[in-house]
């Protein structure tokens, strides 16, 4: 099918893209373009104007501030493998991102567009959640920052009001205590997780966890933390009996919703094991 | 806005909402391809900046003021990419469709990432090579061989159309500029089974951009099917072009032509139609229950949705089951899925001053569609031209006239070019499929294992139309019931109309569908037996000094050309004790296990199959050959020219070669059921054997000597010392009037048989339901290898499209009939990780029937790959997996302990 003709414009501020997009009855943002296209091919979106966020500065570039890493939204899915910065202060990006699409499409996609999205079976959306990212949001009242437990709503449905922009992504940087993992369960390499989890904790010298956060993915209508699980990872040394007791808490935390191509019973089985794994990771220093 | 593309810098505007895919088309960069235009295939790869990526999801206005280079700019001058000659080197190409793309994302690859294929290769689909020559080239490996006059049979020479692939000038179907070019887009039904009551063009002819609207009382009110076949007898004429009643979702309802083909498709959107929803019924066996819905009231409905009925029965199978001491009886099914052909279906017609109709199109078959539409527009033979120029793939899906005929409508009446391109969507809802079968298989056997009865019903589920249903079901019945000795054999068959998809020709036609119920039979039993389930094989398996027969007590043509199905199963055997293998990967709950299977099938069609080349000498001392065979990536063209250039002591480069077209080539039947060589091959064998007996005559006639006397070289006659250089031979005998041209005909009988067996070792989580293979074996009678390198190519293309069905693809629909995957998102077919190494082996036999000793070899090596995975399960687990596919979730769901 061929998208709907829309007209297009390249914003160089986010004040320009978000008065552009205001004044169009029916505009779509454009970042990689890499999930919009498709959706314009298909005629699921048909918007008349485009509102190229390409050129909008603040949206580039990765930069330390203190402890905490910002991430421009347009930084694409490529940079998470080459970017020092990111393998230095967020490495759960760096392990996440070669599970995402594949090269032509990495070359592309950006964080932003990836977060801004949700869908609920992507990798990076989750590991804002494990990692307790800040969404960097312009709206009507400037900017403001929401926390990663705040952002995911619902199914594609975020914190971002219409026309209001992810500018950035804050990320906590980790120390040498730090611990964190990565897996995904996929019905053919390389394809969208049956599902997947990342997780990210402060360890003690001596390997208890002091806290953790763990984030799953494919599993529900948003990405969703397992907060009984990290409740009782709390405190706790990981070993087979630990794992085997936080598997048993899976079923009360996730419902994953009735879907023919996998019954929930399996999807529930592959969280537990797929926590196990990870568990069993960061059970000796990353 | 300022583009630069491959070194041409040019501003231009895009239209609005354009991808570069598109905008790079319309500029003539024909070698970017469309595969999915979903981001899923690779075929449109370029790069942007130096990076790759897939310009179909890229709005063309982004590459303004960046540098874009496509596989046409890749090249520097003349001296090709290192990647683009080591394609060339290890031949990693067979229709050559997806090249573009590879190549594009392989060049950009760095050290580490080559390190690391299946996941950087990820976005590269390929449907026909199984992967094995693409890694070749990456590798390195030099696969061609050096081109010997003389010695041109058994070498693994070059496609003479590389170059052209390797540098994207290669021109496929839709890779052509027509001035004052219109488009056609069809709407689908939304409906499984319905009435149209009425169609109102007026929104659609209101859209602008659109000319015309097509409905069903606009076409000729002729039946037939769109199946190619030489007797068109064979398959029901079922189908109007357009029809008033649609009876699966995705059928066509009405054709809107419109100058862009956005105008086309919202003219589409614009109709409105009214439908009267009938009663649908998509499973078979329902579908023959008596108060089923009836789709057809054409003269048939007597036997209510059962179009053909097949049965027959040899010896006495009560009797047979009577004397066995252990029975194994069970249900297997397989599934639906599709050819996934990388270049979708298309045409384009237009007429040319004279006021002749030429189609192009993207066929197996142009001549039985030259003769379809005749049939359909009463068409004077002489006045009508259809040709195919390169095809990206078939595979059977080919076998079908699906856009020809509304193409051509749409010239009649506009007078204006057509062009109808499918999109990827409708290749899964208004193409073909895989016929799905259900089979039920009992046998019986003494403690022994000497089978005593062998009894088969199969239920083939054809959808909507009947194409290819009754010959599929015929070919389930025959070769994979001819494999085993047994003297009391008793199958029965049913083609059932469904309201679903219809069914078509794919490779390994019913064959595939039955072998993997008899093959996984054979283990159920030999387990149940307590034999090993080689031994059980060879005890049974047809032998030389058998005569073959499947159900059917009357005589066939088909005949033992050669026979190596006991080498194949050595070798096998031998490979799988002894070969490379990757070992069971870390961690608990793998459990591991082997699995053979066995396929046989005959070489070519039981219809009638003929094929006709014209061969000539050219005045440079080259030769022409014309033979009307599709090349789509099956390598006939080259193997054509290899017997050709063995007859005529040349070498394969010298002779030019053109094919698949109504208007320069005699008539062919069409490429399918393996004919390429067997039937093809022979015509080629036979014209250049009398242009060899033409030339040679003449020079016994002006030499006053005898023929024999006489030998072809590469660029000459010989006979003793004397030397006559054809270039002068040429002059001279065409100034005396003599014309060193020749031409025949083959016809298809008798038939041989082929042999193919597989061999699995993989390991099984049992937890997550992974599956790993560990080690795949092939072992192929095929008679000699024309060109072993081809031979490889299309077995590995066949493994890997068998493991695809095995493993990952599914049509899976909902309960009103909708396909849920119409896209190669999740309508996995095997990606460069999917695939295994396969070690492929031959048997050394040389067929007395076939060519050169050569014997079909397109299809038959897809037969025994699901059956071979499924009894590797069955060794690993203990637990039989009798329905395609085998989906991770379906592997945890039956290894789960039962309460
Ligand atoms: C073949 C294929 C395979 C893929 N596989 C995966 C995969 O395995 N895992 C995965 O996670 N993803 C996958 N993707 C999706 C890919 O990662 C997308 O690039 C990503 O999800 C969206 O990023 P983008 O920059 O391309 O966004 P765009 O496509 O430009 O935009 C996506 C949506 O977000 C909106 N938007 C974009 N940026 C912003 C912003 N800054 N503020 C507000 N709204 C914005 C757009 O309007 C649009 O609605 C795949 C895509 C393809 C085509
Ligand atoms: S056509 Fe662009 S990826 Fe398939
Ligand atoms: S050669 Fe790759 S798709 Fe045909």
């Amino acid at each position: 099918m061929k998208a709907r003709a829309f007209s297009y414009v390249r914003s160089e501020t986010l004040a320009d893209a978000y008065a552009a997009f205001a004044q169009a009855g029916d505009a779509s943002y454009i970042s990689g373009g890499q999930s919009l296209v498709p959706a314009l091919a298909l005629r699921l979106q048909a918007p008349e104007l485009l509102v190229d966020l390409g050129a909008v500065a603040e949206m580039h570039g990765v930069t330390l501030d203190g402890d905490m890493l910002r991430i421009g939204g347009l930084t694409r899915h490529a940079q998470m493998l080459t970017e020092p910065l990111i393998a230095r202060h967020a490495p759960l990006l760096a392990q996440a991102a070669p599970h995402v699409a594949h090269p032509a499409i990495r070359n592309r996609g950006t964080l932003g567009g990836s977060v801004a999205l949700a869908d609920p079976a992507s990798e990076f959306p989750a590991m804002m959640l494990a990692m307790d990212a800040r969404m960097e949001i312009f709206g009507a009242a400037g900017t403001r920052l929401v926390p990663a437990d705040a952002y995911f709503q619902d199914l594609y449905q975020t914190a971002l009001e219409p026309g209001e922009i992810l500018v950035a992504l804050h990320v906590p940087s980790v120390g040498p205590r730090h611990r964190w993992a990565f897996d995904e369960l996929t019905r053919r390499r390389g394809d969208y997780a049956m599902v997947g989890a990342g997780l990210q904790g402060l360890f003690e010298e001596d390997g208890r966890i002091e806290h953790i956060r763990i984030a799953f993915f494919s599993v529900a209508a948003t990405p969703v933390r397992v907060k009984s699980v990290e409740a009782a990872l709390a405190g706790r040394k990981i070993d087979a009996a630990l794992i085997a007791h936080v598997q048993g808490l899976i079923d009360a935390e996730l419902d994953p919703a009735e879907d023919e191509h996998l019954p929930p019973a399996m999807r529930l089985h592959l969280a537990r094991v797929l926590l196990g794994r990870l568990l069993q990771t960061v059970s000796s220093p990353t | 806005m300022n583009f630069s593309i491959d070194g041409h810098a040019f501003s231009a505007e895009p239209h609005p909402g354009q991808c570069l895919r598109t905008f790079l088309r319309e500029r003539g960069d024909f070698g970017v391809k469309k595969g999915c235009d979903q981001g899923d295939c690779g075929a449109c790869t370029v790069w942007v900046d130096g990076a790759p990526i897939h310009s179909c999801l890229m709005p063309a206005f982004r590459a303004a003021d960046r540098k874009v280079t496509t596989i046409q700019g890749l090249a520097s001058g003349d001296a090709l990419h290192p990647v683009q000659q080591a394609f060339l080197d290890a031949q990693a190409f067979q229709c050559g469709y997806c090249s573009a793309g590879m190549i594009m994302t392989i060049a950009a690859l760095d050290e580490t990432q080559r390190a690391d294929l299946p996941r950087h290769l990820k976005g590269n689909l390929c449907r026909c090579t199984g992967y094995a020559a693409i890694h070749d080239a990456i590798d390195g490996v030099v696969n061609v061989s050096d081109d010997i006059a003389g010695n041109a049979c058994g070498a693994s020479l070059p496609n003479p159309f590389g170059p052209g692939i390797v540098t994207g000038h290669a021109r496929y179907t839709m890779d052509l500029d027509v001035a004052g070019l219109t488009h056609l887009k069809v709407l689908r039904a939304p409906h499984a089974h319905a009435r149209i009551r009425s169609i109102d063009k007026a929104p659609a002819l209101a859209v602008p951009g659109v000319l015309a609207v097509f409905t069903w009382e606009d076409v000729p009110r002729r039946l037939y099917s769109t199946a190619t076949h030489e007797d068109h007898l064979v398959d029901p004429d079922d189908t109007y072009m357009l029809d008033d009643v649609v009876r699966f979702v995705g059928q066509r309802v009405a054709a809107v032509v419109g100058e862009s083909e956005a105008a086309a498709e919202a003219g589409c959107r614009a109709l409105t139609v009214e439908y009267e929803v009938l009663p649908a019924v998509f499973d078979p066996e329902l579908a023959m229950a008596p108060q089923a819905p009836v789709l057809h009231h054409k003269g048939g409905e007597a036997h209510g949705n059962v179009f053909a009925e097949i049965r027959g029965e040899v010896g006495s199978i009560a009797e047979g089951f009577a004397e066995a001491d252990a029975i194994h009886e069970r249900t297997y099914t397989t599934s639906r899925v599709q050819h996934v052909h990388l270049e979708t279906h298309g045409s384009i017609a237009w007429k040319s001053d004279d006021g002749r109709i030429h189609v192009r199109t993207s066929s197996q078959a142009p001549f039985i569609a030259h003769e379809k539409l005749c049939h359909l527009f009463g068409f004077i033979p002489a006045d009508l031209h259809v040709f195919t120029e390169r095809v990206g793939g078939g595979f059977g899906g080919k076998q079908e006239m699906l856009t020809e005929d509304l193409c051509v409508l749409a010239l009649l009446k506009l007078g204006r070019p057509v062009k109808w391109e499918y999109t990827r969507e409708e290749q899964f809802i208004g193409a073909s499929t895989r016929h799905q079968m259900t089979t039920r298989v009992k046998l019986g056997a003494k403690a022994d294992g000497t089978l005593t009865a062998i009894e088969i019903r199969v239920v083939s589920n054809t959808g909507a139309y009947g194409g290819h249903g009754s010959e599929t079901l015929a070919a389930s019945l025959s070769s994979p019931m001819s494999a085993y000795r047994c003297a009391n054999k008793k199958g029965e068959g049913f083609v059932v109309y469904t309201n679903m998809v219809p069914g078509g020709g794919f490779r390994g036609y019913g064959a595939s569908q039955s072998t993997f119920a008899i093959e996984c039979a054979m283990d159920d039993l030999a387990k149940l037996l307590g034999i090993d389930p080689f031994t059980l094989r060879r005890r049974n398996m047809v032998t030389a000094d058998d005569w073959i027969e499947a159900i059917w007590s009357g005589v066939s043509d088909v005949e033992f050309g050669s026979y190596g199905l006991d080498q194949c199963m050595d070798l096998v055997e031998e490979a799988l004790a002894t070969g490379p293998r990757r070992p069971v990967p870390a961690g608990e709950h793998w459990a591991e296990g082997t699995g053979i299977a066995l396929a046989m099938l005959e070489s070519g069609p039981p219809t009638e199959h003929r094929s006709g080349a014209v061969m000539e000498l050219l005045p440079d001392g080259r030769y022409h050959l014309a033979v009307g065979s599709t090349e789509m990536g099956n390598g006939s063209v080259t193997s054509h020219r290899q017997l050709a250039a063995s007859v005529l002591g040349a070498r394969a480069q010298d002779i030019d070669i053109i094919n698949a077209d109504t208007d320069k080539a005699p008539f062919d039947t069409g490429t399918f059921a393996s004919t390429g060589t067997v039937v093809a091959g022979q015509a080629v064998m036979l014209t250049a054997t009398a242009l060899r007996q033409n030339i040679l005559s003449y020079v016994a006639r002006i030499t006053a000597t005898k023929p024999d006397d006489w030998a072809l070289e590469a660029d000459a006659v010989v006979g003793g010392n004397a030397r006559i250089s054809l270039v002068e031979l040429h002059a001279k005998g065409t100034a005396a009037g003599h014309r060193f041209l020749a031409k025949r005909k083959a016809y298809l009988s008798p038939r041989t048989v082929a042999f193919n067996v597989q061999g699995i070792r993989l390991a099984v989580h049992r937890i997550t339901g992974d599956i790993e293979i560990l080690q795949s074996v092939h072992a192929a009678d095929i008679g000699r290898l024309i060109n072993p390198m081809q031979c490889r190519g299309q077995i590995n293309g066949s493994i890997a499209m068998g493991l695809g069905w095995a493993l990952t693809e599914h049509m899976d629909y909902d309960d009103t009939g909708h396909l849920k995957n119409a896209a190669l998102r999740n309508y996995r077919i095997p990606s460069f990780a999917d695939v295994p190494r396969t070690q492929i082996l031959f048997a050394d036999t040389y067929d007395t029937i076939g060519p050169l000793g050569a014997k079909a070899q397109g299809e038959c090596a897809i037969n025994p790959i699901a059956p071979a995975i499924s009894n590797a399960l069955f060794d690993a687990t203990g637990v039989r997996f009798a329905s395609l596919p085998f989906t991770p979730d379906r592997i945890f769901d039956q290894l789960q302990p039962r309460p």
